[in-house]
């Protein structure tokens, strides 16, 4: 009996970044650890970029792929490794987490739209990395006095000074934040202040001052600016990540379809 | 000190990756890319994984300090 033909499984192209055309690529395990990930020159740039099966990256899958946390975790990494790899290799502008194409020619097609801009951006950050720092405080205390209060004007007046109060720690952290901004710009090329995180979302004690990401070329003297700082202030403690790929750079013609 | 150690320590929790690969990062119009919508139910599927990191740190810090 002549064997059933296995039926082909529907493939698409996972894009995890894009880097300069003949750029190394050092390997790296992707989304799909069974799929090389390879490099598509188009022009001066090329597409990194692995198979996927499009019955687990289709639309309608992802939803579902999307609400299973272990999934997502082991996926997220994997796209993050696949761009820290290229990054070794030389300058890269990461893609956002599932972009996926369904064949090679609509990958290529947009490569080359959208050439000369990749092209630009990738010489902006060539030799350079993010770092991201954050900077922690002690929560703010609460008196909780108006609570307490025994008459109507009492309350009111405890209302008011820890109404004050506040105001005067949120001056505060806001000047402890710009003189940390402004020092640490100082080593280096390119900043963006980014959104605090909330201690619901941070899951720390303490409450989230500063956050922001510095394009470095130097990261050894940005890091011994960072250690000097820190021992300066006992104010805040300061959290240092990286380096990532530029992530928070990638410029605002690209970062929309 | 360990404002110091702080300051340098260079722990990659997800919640920093996370923050990059969905919101940051170019958009090539790919013919399958994640909408608002599914950034949300990242967020909302990644809660449950966050906490179960938080958690599991706590163990490790408790199991530090009883050492």
């Amino acid at each position: 009996m002549a064997a059933l033909p296995l039926r082909e499984e529907e493939t698409g192209w996972y894009l995890y970044g894009v880097v300069a055309s003949g750029a190394d690529l050092p390997a790296a395990a992707g989304v799909d650890p069974r799929e090389e990930v390879v490099a598509l020159a188009e022009g001066p740039v090329a597409g990194v970029a692995s198979r996927v099966s499009l019955s687990e990256f289709d639309e309608a899958a992802l939803a579902e792929r999307l609400a299973d946390a272990e999934w997502l975790e082991q996926k997220i990494r994997a796209h993050e490794q696949v761009v820290e790899a290229a990054l070794e290799g030389g300058a890269v502008m990461p893609c956002r987490f599932c972009t996926v194409y369904r064949d090679e020619r609509e990958l290529r097609r947009f490569l080359s739209e959208r050439g000369d801009a990749l092209a630009d951006a990738l010489a902006r950050v060539e030799g350079l990395v993010e770092l991201g720092v954050k900077a922690f405080a002690a929560p703010a205390p609460s008196s909780g006095e108006a609570s307490r209060a025994e008459s109507g004007r009492a309350y009111l007046e405890a209302r008011r000074r820890e109404q004050q109060e506040r105001q005067e720690l949120a001056r505060s952290r806001g000047e402890i934040a710009a003189q940390l901004h402004e020092r640490l710009l100082g080593f280096a090329e390119d900043s963006v202040v980014l959104a605090l995180q909330s201690r619901d979302v941070s899951g720390r004690e303490a409450e989230m001052v500063f956050n922001g990401a510095y394009l470095v070329a130097d990261r050894g003297r940005f890091e011994d600016g960072l250690a000097a700082i820190a021992r300066e202030r006992d104010d805040v403690g300061l959290e240092l990540t990286g380096p990532w790929p530029p992530y928070n750079f990638v410029p605002e013609e690209l970062s929309r379809p | 000190m360990s404002t110091d150690l702080q300051a340098l320590q260079h722990e990659v929790t997800l919640l920093e990756l996370v923050d990059r690969v969905l919101n940051k990062g170019v958009v090539l119009s790919g013919d399958i890319t994640l909408s608002v919508a599914d950034v949300d139910l990242v967020y909302v599927g990644l809660r449950v994984l966050l906490a179960s990191v938080a958690t599991l740190e706590e163990q490790q810090l408790a199991a530090e300090v009883a050492r």
